[in-house]
């Protein structure tokens, strides 16, 4: 059973973990408009942390007991909230154009966590897909942070978003799983899982 | 390591990319680990949580030292602005990560939300045994088995007789009776689990040869070269 606080608390974990992991991303293309979805993530968590406060005093006020657990989740959300700044701040020398300097790309590029993209082709086994009926992460090692589709981004895409050839996809994972990813996406490579 | 004078700041011979590199991989592990010391409610990773957290601060001056030793110009000031700022906020990551741990001193039933968001979220903490009949048995974790491409699931911890070992390297080798915690998607622990108890035989990665492998990292390269051009859109033409 997962109650409605605790909902709310892994949404502010997914949302701060798809911010660092854009930061960083916005950071290794020097790209303003990826930068700027973190700010408004940024946003967004400030209001789920308004809401979710306002949901432990309520919990606490019905139950006593429940006020000690209150508190502990404040503090964890206080620290949250801090992982999220610093993606922010990471973000923010990207849109004030202050991160041209090529040693910011190559230090994500050689580190043990990379950053790749990876075009989808007609022929992709990718094409055509939710990212729930691929198990892409799992299958592949490689965990899709955003989609460039036409003109726009589909950031931290879920379960039902569905794979498009032409899609310029996102993705971060070990170095040596980056090779059958791309090998997925430009339809070199007919099977994926099993 | 504290067999160095005094006076030296320490890191202060690697290289502002190599500082860089280590905070950023740093401010990832970290959180990782923070996260697994309250799921395992491990003092030992709370532990090293708070070693990393001051190698942080250590490589966070010598940072800040060699960026200023490299500033030639006005320009290279402003860039070096920007470096700065991202090795701070790696940092202030370092931070949050060290206090997300100090939530292991109330007790455990004090902080269930915590404990179900852990087992709720996709990406799941869990710990596994090498089994002394499993194919990973005397295997190392980068070159033989290529733990995380095979089986999406990335080695946090292992802790054998001699102690732990905190985000392995890839050269690590692992050993029957060593408890390995991993972080994936349950499907993909499922699996992990299921090599590590010697159920199933290990999937190894295919063996490239080097000029093979050579080849395709350069034409990976001009690929993302590319995508990355057509991600910047028409202004980069």
């Amino acid at each position: 059973m997962i109650s409605r606080i605790d909902q709310m608390i892994l949404e502010l974990k997914d949302t701060t973990d798809l911010m660092v992991d854009l930061a960083y991303s916005s950071l290794l293309y020097n790209n303003v408009e990826i930068a700027e979805e973190v700010v408004m993530l940024s946003e967004k968590m400030s209001d789920l942390v308004d809401s979710t406060q306002d949901q432990l005093v309520e919990v606490g006020k019905a139950s006593p007991d429940e006020v000690y657990r209150a508190i502990v989740t404040t503090r964890l959300m206080d620290s949250m909230l801090d992982i999220a700044d610093a993606a922010e701040s990471i973000a923010d020398t990207v849109i004030r154009g202050l991160a041209d300097h090529p040693v910011l790309a190559m230090s994500i590029r050689e580190s043990e966590t990379t950053i790749c993209l990876a075009k989808v082709a007609e022929d992709s086994v990718l094409a055509g897909k939710t990212f729930g009926e691929l198990s892409l992460s799992t299958n592949s090692s490689m965990f899709v942070i955003a989609i460039r589709r036409d003109d726009g981004y589909i950031f931290g895409p879920d379960h039902k978003v569905r794979i498009e050839a032409g899609d310029i996809l996102m993705a971060k994972g070990p170095q040596d799983a980056e090779g059958y990813f791309k090998d997925l996406a430009d339809g070199t490579e007919k099977t994926i899982g099993e | 390591m504290s067999d160095q004078d005094d006076d030296e700041l320490r890191y202060a011979d690697m290289t502002v990319l190599e500082l860089l590199t280590e905070m950023k991989d740093t401010s990832e592990t970290i959180v990782d680990l923070a996260y697994a010391s309250l799921r395992f409610n491990s003092s030992s990773i709370a532990e090293e949580v708070r070693k990393l957290e001051k190698d942080m601060d250590d490589l966070k001056y010598a940072m800040r030292y060699r960026v200023m030793l490299s500033a030639r110009s006005r320009d290279d000031a402003k860039q070096m602005s920007g470096i700065l700022e991202v090795g701070l906020a790696a940092d202030r990551i370092s931070d949050a990560a060290s206090s997300i741990t100090s939530l292991l001193r109330f007790p455990q039933e004090k902080r269930p939300y915590i404990n179900n968001i852990l087992n709720e979220s996709d990406e799941k903490y869990r710990m596994v045994r090498i089994s002394d009949v499993s194919d990973m048995k005397g295997r190392t974790i980068g070159p033989d088995l290529a733990v995380e491409a095979q089986t999406a699931c990335r080695i946090i911890a292992v802790k054998n007789r001699h102690g732990w070992t905190f985000d392995p390297e890839g050269f690590f080798k692992l050993r029957a009776g060593d408890e390995v915690f991993a972080r994936g998607s349950a499907e993909s622990l499922d699996q992990l689990s299921a090599y590590a108890s010697g159920r199933e035989p290990y999937e190894f990665p295919e063996a490239v040869p080097d000029d093979k492998a050579e080849e395709d990292a350069a034409d990976d390269a001009e690929v993302e070269e590319a995508l990355t051009e057509e991600l910047r859109g028409e202004d980069s033409e």
